[in-house]
């Protein structure tokens, strides 16, 4: 080992670095673009940013991760942020970013367009699509009519070991949230508690559960509704040909709850190109794009998306709950272990 | 002419002093060594010198510059002082005359000072080898002419042949005093080893707790120590007690002459070759019975006891040889050394 | 020196952060969320994990390390390179590929996060390891062998010993690795200590208790560093003689062939072979899904600029504190070492946010820029690069320096002429390591990392945020490649060297 392959070690390395880091850094210079943060997928949002820029002439420059590590960021880079626009994954993140102060109201004609449900009370983030848990069952194996109308119904004898549930999952989680901001820590837990008590199968994720009642392994499952439309649409045949049926709880119950992917405008950034923006994800282009692509919700009134059995707006009868305050996950997870739901 | 190195009260404490106010001088051109047993400062004094450490107390003057004193340290790089280590310490991943040419100003490192310096060792030619691939006596030759090279005031080795094999040593030394005086260098040899000492100085400093005892030419250190320490230090002596008289002494081996005049009991230093077994031309003599023998080839030792139970060492050519219960006459050449006891 | 003092600030700088965040609230709250009984539940359960899973990679480390280096294994030198390379694995790819084939090893009994740390990091313990067992002197083992041991017994007493601060440094990565890790404890399922920070980001918005639970992590790698700290011992390990030890004599392993063979291939098998599987797998599965080849060069690119660029960057900063605290002991150098690894027991999440929160006080022009991301790799990675070159700084005999200095060259001079010559090829492998590991970095990469810019392993995330698994397995695939070429330098540069 002399020092001279050393440094051509090194030097090469320096090289190749310089050479990479500016091939992929060009075309980083876009002062004119909206800089948009978000915890929506790469591969699914940005066919629609290329459609805005396409309509508008206004480029579009995305940061991927997780909500909310992109959450926290905005909160680390205050008012020095680069973003223009945060779309976020759920809501809790824009309501942590409304309570810093972090957003700017949006215009009340965007606002309106959008169920109150589905917005911020303070007007600082609107939703743009919904997400809702259902039931699903085993339609040969199960009496659609015999179904409960709401979550307590699970608790019944007669479903013992009958139902799957995912415990890791985010929306799972959620929906313990909205059961404790809804009924109180001991309601939740006296649900928990009977819950557990009935046996339920734990599954590694939506898609297996669905998967099993769809078979017919399995009678019940608690999991997220565009999974069943997703599956519609990669069986021939579509949701029909599915065993698997969709059985929804009367309106209100916390078993329906609906979150939303929101968007917000960050402070200071209020023009008429994040102004635009917003406008173009409520509008029936976008709003179509995300029922056919994601199968979620619409949350504009009129869409017509061509997803065979997705409700409309109106059937969506979620629980009363402030989306804003699914922000206690921790206190969540806690009680779930103290249950023994994990 | 300014000395090459000037001590002066240099102290110095770890845990424990180790110097206690030591004074040196090297003149230039001077090869000294320093000459006292393990953990008697030495090495402790040439890494003050070299500036790998700093003094307590005391000056440190190399060729008239105050390199270490009350709040001075001239750094090792600035003091010309170019060291020898144990083991040679060659550089691994350069070559022989990347390793001479190493202090040398940038533009000379690969110039005909660095093949000149290799010739005065007697390594002509080997510059292109890596030190791996050198014997270590050629290690240790290339070690020096790496301190040579770039002309330092002065060169400090530290016990430099003690990794040597004891046939290679005498050579290498030589070889080394060669290429110091060569290069008409001061230098200071760190070193353990009397005969070794002796051997290659000019002047021979004797060390011990931290201070000289005694510096001075290698023959005047053995035939007139300073102390009974220094006498039995610097080569074997036998001891024994006396009661002196004017420049006479009396002792178990009879009246013998001292250089000094004393009076009353003393020790007396005897070399082993001032004994003399059965002499032929009339020295004095006592009986003496041969109680061992050791076999050197060049000459042998023998033990001897006198009738008064005291034992005393001689040494003799190889030739006279009397076997062990011997009953032989021992005689003394020369002046004997007394130190008051 | 200051360039050390300099290094150890930068590596300080996410404390800094931290305290601001977790004092926001006012003290009571900190204190309040760091009594809560599931922090310290957690806590316990992560600090379980890690002891399991450190034993576990030193048990396996030096096993294989001995083996491959000091034994006649059949294909002993191609071992030497295959043992080694599960460093290319992210641990969220073994995650996936586990559980595609094993679903049920997921849980929160921890088997599953156990398994997949354990097969991702035992190259941490068996690469220092390795490489000191070659330099060992094997004259110790022969005068064991000759006083009446056996083997195994000369093993434990004479060879053990002197690997003793390969181990601890190598198991204190181990250990630091397994609390920062978040990839493979979310995707096995196992409630870890990360996770709690995790959720306070992604639930409460909450940045406090994330920087509460950020300090504890800090002084729980306090605590490990000391400890790494005393089980080196208070010994020289630096060997005392002339020119290179011999090379050990090889152990014929006879009848003990098969078994040791076995353990060798099933170790690698399962690290190297469960990954690949769920990759050829996953790839064959989504054939018909057309591969973007315009995606994968540039993300590939991307990856190997800033690897390069982290590697160069953070080893840089880290010869000036590894080679004070090799040459100079004393309380200040062994500081700014020990404060170099505070970064690495952070979770990626709490650093990015640690620089985001920094570098736009500091240096808001850089923000998001190359610079920053480079940055952040530093403070996460600097350990690993401060480690190699204290340990080959170390080996270095003073007293070349010494003679560097005598013959005129100043302290920086003799850095560049002897101490960093000498010590390359341990810098080297060191730099090789943190390449490796910005490779797989993620959440800090996702942060900070320029707008446009896209690594493989944020490509690889894409996708598999859509569960596409076949469309990720290219991206995976090509990162777990790339990373095996420098694991590969890694072990021959360490290792098998004339």
């Amino acid at each position: 080992m002399r020092a001279r392959p050393l440094s051509r070690v090194l030097t090469t390395a320096l090289v190749t670095a310089l050479l990479a880091t500016t091939a992929a850094g060009c075309g980083d210079d876009e002062d004119e673009g909206l800089v948009v943060y978000t915890g929506r997928n790469e591969n699914l949002i940005e066919p629609l940013f290329e459609r805005f820029t396409e309509e508008t002439g206004i480029e579009v420059t995305a940061r991927y991760a997780t909500s909310s590590a992109l959450a926290a960021q905005l909160l680390e880079e205050g008012s020095s942020t680069p973003a223009d626009v945060f779309l976020s994954q759920d809501a809790g993140a824009l309501g942590a970013l409304q309570d810093a102060g972090a957003l700017v109201p949006l215009a009340p004609e965007e606002l309106d367009r959008v169920p109150a449900q589905y917005r911020s009370s303070e007007g600082a983030w609107v939703g743009v699509t919904g997400r809702a848990r259902v039931l699903v069952y085993d339609s040969a194996g199960v009496d659609a009519a015999t179904l409960p109308t709401g979550i307590d119904g699970l608790l019944a004898p007669e479903y013992r070991g009958r139902i799957g549930y995912a415990p890791s999952n985010a929306s799972w989680q959620a929906f313990v949230t909205a059961l404790r901001v809804t009924r109180g820590e001991d309601g939740a837990r006296s649900w928990l508690e009977g819950f557990k008590a009935n046996a339920p199968q734990a599954f590694d994720n939506n898609v297996l559960i669905l998967d099993a009642v769809d078979r017919g392994e399995l009678d019940l499952g608690l999991i997220n509704h565009y999974y069943v439309y997703e599956k519609a649409a990669a069986t021939e045949g579509g949701l029909d040909a599915l065993n698997a049926e969709i059985h929804r709880f009367a309106p209100g119950d916390a078993g329906n709850l609906v979150n939303v992917t929101g968007v917000g405008v960050l402070q200071g950034k209020a023009d008429e190109r994040t102004a635009r923006l917003v406008d173009f994800l409520l509008g029936e282009e976008a709003q179509t794009y995300f029922a056919e692509v994601n199968k979620e919700y619409p949350l504009i009134a009129g869409v017509q998306p061509d997803v065979p059995g997705l409700p409309a707006l109106a059937d969506l009868q979620g629980p009363d709950v402030d989306l804003s305050q699914l922000d206690t996950l921790e206190q969540t997870l806690a009680l779930l272990e103290e249950v023994g739901l994990t | 002419m300014t000395r090459a190195l000037q001590v002066r009260g240099l102290r110095k404490a770890y845990d424990a002093p180790v110097l206690a106010g030591l004074d040196l001088d090297v003149e230039p051109g001077q090869l000294v060594t320093l000459l006292g047993p393990s953990g008697c400062g030495k090495t402790t004094l040439l890494r003050l010198v070299a500036g790998f450490d700093s003094a307590d107390g005391g000056t440190v003057e190399v060729a008239g510059r105050l390199v270490e004193g009350p709040g001075a340290h001239l750094p090792p790089e600035r003091r010309r002082v170019a060291v020898v280590p144990q083991e040679g310490a060659l550089f691994p991943h350069l070559s022989v005359a990347a390793n001479v040419g190493f202090g040398l100003p940038r533009g000379q490192r690969t110039g005909r000072r660095t093949e000149e310096v290799l010739e005065l060792v007697g390594l002509a030619g080997l510059g292109g080898r890596m030190p791996h691939e050198l014997s270590g006596g050629q290690q240790q030759r290339v070690a020096v002419a790496r301190a040579l090279a770039p002309g330092p005031s002065l060169v400090l080795l530290d016990e430099p042949f003690s990794a040597l094999d004891a046939g290679l040593r005498a050579q290498v030394r030589a070889e080394v005093r060669a290429s110091l005086h060569a290069a008409g260098a001061s230098a200071v040899l760190v070193t353990h080893d009397q005969q070794e000492a002796l051997s290659v100085a000019d002047v021979v400093a004797v060390v011990r707790e931290g201070r000289v005892v005694q510096a001075a030419a290698p023959w005047e250190v053995y035939s007139a120590p300073a102390d009974l320490g220094v006498a039995t230090f610097v080569g074997e002596a036998v001891v024994l007690r006396g009661e002196a008289v004017g420049k006479a002494v009396d002792t178990p081996l009879g009246r013998l002459a001292v250089g000094a005049v004393l009076h009353g009991a003393v020790d007396v230093v005897v070399r082993p070759e001032q004994l003399d077994v059965d002499p032929r031309d009339g020295l004095p003599t006592v009986a003496a019975v041969v109680a061992d023998r050791v076999f050197y080839g060049h000459d042998a030792l023998l033990r001897l006891r006198l009738p008064d139970g005291t034992e005393v060492t001689a040494r003799t050519p190889g030739s006279a040889f009397p076997p062990p219960g011997s009953s032989v006459r021992l005689g003394c050449r020369g002046d004997v050394v007394a130190f008051a006891g | 020196m200051l360039p050390a003092v300099a290094t150890a600030l930068l590596a300080l700088a996410p404390l800094v952060y931290l305290v601001v965040r977790a004092l926001e609230d006012g003290v009571g709250t900190a204190a309040g969320l760091l009594w809560r009984e599931r922090t310290a539940w957690l806590l316990v359960r992560s600090l379980l994990l890690a002891t399991a899973v450190t034993a576990a990679c030193l048990v396996l480390g030096v096993a294989l390390a001995w083996l491959t280096t000091r034994t006649r294994l059949p294909g002993r030198r191609a071992w030497v390179v295959v043992a080694a390379l599960p460093l290319a694995v992210p641990t969220y790819v073994a995650a996936f590929a586990w559980l595609s084939f094993l679903p049920g090893l997921a849980g929160s009994r921890g088997v599953g996060a156990f398994v997949v740390l354990t097969t991702c990091c035992y190259p941490y313990v068996l690469l220092p390891v390795a490489a000191a067992l070659r330099r060992a002197d094997p004259a110790g083992e022969e005068v064991a062998r000759s006083l009446g041991l056996t083997a195994w017994q000369a093993f434990r007493r004479v060879t053990l010993p002197q690997l003793r601060p390969a181990l601890a440094a190598g198991g204190l990565l181990v250990a630091l690795y397994v609390l920062s890790d978040f990839g493979a404890v979310s995707i096995m399922r196992f409630d870890a200590f990360t996770r709690v920070i995790y959720n306070s980001y992604s639930s409460a918005f909450d940045r406090t208790p994330a920087a509460v639970l950020g300090l504890l992590l800090v002084a729980v790698t306090l605590v490990l560093v000391w400890l790494e700290g005393r089980s080196r011992g208070r010994a020289g390990y630096s060997r005392v003689g002339q020119g290179g030890p011999r090379t050990a004599a090889l152990v014929p392993l006879g009848r003990t062939a098969v078994p040791a063979l076995a353990l060798v291939g099933g170790v690698t098998a399962v690290s190297l072979g469960v990954p690949a599987a769920a990759l050829v797998y996953w790839t064959a599965r989504g054939a018909s899904t057309s591969l973007d080849a315009g995606e994968l060069l540039p993300a590939a690119l991307t990856s190997l600029g800033v690897a390069a660029l982290g590697a160069l960057v953070t080893t840089l900063l880290a010869v000036p504190v590894g080679v004070l605290a090799a040459r100079r002991g004393g309380r200040l150098p062994r500081l700014l070492e020990r404060a170099s690894y505070l970064g690495h027991a952070l979770p990626g999440i709490v650093v990015a946010l640690a620089v985001v929160f920094l570098s736009l006080r500091v240096v808001p022009a850089l923000y998001q820029e190359l610079p920053v991301l480079v940055l952040a790799y530093v403070v996460l990675f600097l350990p690993l690069a401060v480690g190699a070159v204290h340990a080959s700084a170390a080996q270095s005999p003073p007293a070349l320096e010494e003679v560097a200095r005598s013959a005129g060259s100043s302290p920086a001079a003799v850095l560049r002429r002897v101490t960093l010559p000498l010590a390359a090829p341990g810098i080297g492998a060191g730099a090789v390591l943190v390449f490796l590991t910005v490779m797989k970095e993620l959440p800090a990469t996702l942060v900070l990392r320029p707008l446009g810019y896209d690594t493989l392993a944020t490509r690889l995330w894409t996708e598999t945020g859509v569960a596409d698994y076949a469309a990720a397995a290219p991206y995976a695939a090509l990162l777990v490649l790339l990373s095996a070429v420098p694991a590969w330098v890694l072990t021959t540069r360490t290792g098998e060297r004339s």
